[in-house]
């Protein structure tokens, strides 16, 4: 990890260990920004936890069950004076997401809620792709 | 990291997922409601009170298992979430399926 006046940088293994490292890097991160409030924390804490889970898990799934060594992906979680934002970049295989469709899924449902999570979440969610990399922005107001 | 505290109590089981609730952890949750609901228990009491995050896999699994509980005649219910758990649940709209109690004892006799 590095780490510099608001800005911090990790690279991790796209496996789902790494999960606990970007909430680490988070708690770490958001203690030195000494922002007191949780309504701002948590949201964008899930927002970040989902879109990590869901680069882990696509990248698993595109290349399938045994995964390809090498798949890894960087956080970057920056602080301005009126937003916060979190970039994640990856070398996985481009994703085919379309975020103007995503819905919460019903009550029973066992899974399909990660991005509307996110969504709701956070001031604004991008998804491109750009030079052989996925590339995630998570923005909310601090 | 998560632990899971199993507590046996007059009327059910009290499960207690501490610290992170996530795709990491959400498998030792499944393990134990579903092994608690096969030896024979049937209000599984899912107690979020040291449940410091929940994600989206998690939401998942406590669906999961309010599912297995029920149809094995049972119920499952939650107590006192932690303010992030609370958050979810409600952005989710679970907390109309997964209304969450103050407390075990409220959890025991509602």
């Amino acid at each position: 990890m590095t780490e510099s006046d608001g800005v911090s940088v990790i690279d991790v293994a796209a496996v789902p260990e790494s999960i606990d490292l970007v909430q680490n890097t988070f708690e770490a991160w958001w203690s030195a920004l000494g922002i007191d409030s949780m309504e701002v924390r948590f949201p964008f804490e899930t927002a970040i936890v989902e879109i990590a889970a869901n680069v882990i898990e696509h990248s698993i799934r595109a290349d399938g069950l045994e995964g390809v060594d090498g798949r890894r992906f960087q956080l970057e979680l920056r602080a301005e004076d009126e937003r916060l934002t979190a970039v994640f970049n990856d070398n996985g295989l481009p994703a085919e997401i379309d975020l103007s469709n995503v819905s919460m899924a019903d009550l029973e449902d066992e899974d399909g809620r990660g991005l509307a999570l996110a969504l709701l979440s956070l001031e604004s969610l991008d998804y491109t792709h750009e030079g052989g990399r996925n590339i995630w922005t998570l923005v909310c107001r601090r | 990291m998560m632990t899971v505290g199993v507590e046996t109590v007059e009327g059910g089981v009290v499960i207690s997922p501490q610290g992170r609730l996530t795709v990491v952890s959400t498998p030792q949750l499944r393990t134990e409601v579903s092994t608690r609901i096969e030896a024979g228990d049937r209000l599984i009491i899912v107690d979020l009170s040291q449940t410091t995050f929940v994600d989206s896999s998690g939401l998942g699994a406590l669906v999961s298992c309010l599912k297995s509980a029920r149809q094995a005649g049972g119920d499952l219910r939650l107590v006192a979430p932690t303010e992030q758990v609370s958050m979810v649940l409600k952005l989710t709209n679970l907390d109309r399926i997964l209304q969450p109690r103050a407390s075990v004892e409220e959890a025991l006799h509602d």
